[in-house]
């Protein structure tokens, strides 16, 4: 059975992949700063290593699957001006493990 | 009173903007004829105030604060929100007095909307209204459903909001002109592995229910079949609701095309009220 959604409730997780996502796009000076250093960006952030790293990496199926909100993803790969290409390509790629398969 | 003048529903994707020549341009000028058509539809019942449903793309609400209805109440909207968003910056003017009435009837008639008095508007509302060419014209009084993050308001509840907002609209004391204009879906996937999937079987049953004068099954068919119609598709509750204002008005189809170069099933249409 596909599903819209590949949470129905984000997880504390996804809050906070979210948290950067939305800050970055909507936050006076943030796109700058964490184009700058997305590590330090981030450095307050209560996520894992391996988590930030999806984001600064721009793993868009990880990010996916891991909770980022679609139109959150979407609009950030948008604003960082990710080709359309690679923006389906890497969700394209996951399609398998995601629930909405 | 007021009176409800016109009932339209269009669908909106930043695409339509942002990269216009992923579809043909035999594709894109229909598209855009269409949408100038719809326009002068609207302008046609000389609206005072047009009642935009749309939803917030996570740009004025996020997860500390989401509302499911959430009616603005402001002098006037910047837009877009979107800083990648191709469109001009734009002042969208606002109805306080029509804004703060329907607040007033949503709560008195057992709906819980929340309000805001500063709202960026995002493509949502602005896509529809720039492609109608009526952007620097209207008056808006945006409602924003949550349609983008679960758990989302029911379809059901949806097609109760609009009867509740059509009544609301025509019991507003004042001598004005007040159209409704739906905006989002048809089947379509934001950022998802399906995203460039077309679900054109869902589009055209969920059209044909919206003109067949059933809403229990149209309620039904929408929360049974949505899920394989994509993310986007949620957007489907902005229709209803406007299909709710137009208390079983004539329901027409203007367009319909599945477009998966913009990855969206594109509609416009109509309620004769």
């Amino acid at each position: 059975m596909p599903r819209n959604w590949q949470l129905d409730m984000p997880t504390p997780q996804a809050y906070w992949i979210n948290r950067i996502l939305f800050d970055v796009h909507h936050k006076p000076g943030h796109l700058e700063q964490y184009r700058r250093d997305p590590d330090a960006y981030m450095s307050a952030i209560p996520l894992p290593p391996e988590v930030k790293a999806l984001v600064r990496d721009n793993e868009i199926g990880a990010m996916y699957l891991a909770g980022a909100n679609p139109y959150l993803l979407r609009a950030h790969c948008l604003g960082l001006h990710i080709s359309e290409a690679t923006f389906l390509a890497s969700l394209r790629a996951i399609a398998a493990e995601a629930r909405d398969g | 009173m007021a009176e409800l003048v016109g009932v339209f529903a269009a669908s909106h994707t930043p695409v339509m903007l942002n990269f216009p020549d992923a579809i043909s341009e035999q594709d894109r000028t229909a598209v855009y004829e269409e949408f100038r058509k719809l326009g002068a539809e609207i302008a046609k019942t000389r609206p005072d105030a047009v009642v935009v449903i749309a939803d917030d793309h996570l740009h004025n609400f996020f997860l500390d604060n989401f509302p499911a209805f959430c009616i603005g109440a402001a002098e006037s909207y910047q837009s877009p929100a979107e800083h990648w968003l191709k469109i001009d910056k734009h002042t969208l003017a606002g109805d306080t007095g029509l804004g703060a009435h329907l607040l007033g009837e949503a709560l008195q008639a057992g709906f819980d909307p929340s309000f805001s008095m500063q709202l960026t508007l995002d493509h949502g509302v602005l896509t529809p209204l720039v492609l109608t060419g009526l952007s620097r014209q209207v008056t808006v009084v945006p409602i924003l459903v949550n349609c983008v993050q679960p758990p989302l308001p029911t379809m059901k509840r949806c097609l109760q909001w609009g009867r509740m907002l059509g009544d609301a609209i025509r019991s507003y004391p004042r001598q004005a002109r007040v159209a409704v204009l739906g905006t989002g879906g048809i089947s379509h996937d934001v950022a998802t592995p399906r995203m460039g999937l077309v679900n054109e079987t869902f589009d055209r049953e969920f059209l044909r229910l919206l003109g067949a004068n059933n809403d229990e099954q149209l309620a039904r068919y929408a929360a049974e079949h949505v899920n394989e119609a994509g993310n986007g598709a949620e957007e489907i509750r902005n229709w209803l609701i406007a299909h709710g204002t137009a208390a079983g008005a004539r329901f027409e189809v203007q367009y319909y095309k599945p477009l998966p170069n913009w990855y969206a099933g594109i509609g416009l249409a109509r309620w004769h009220v």
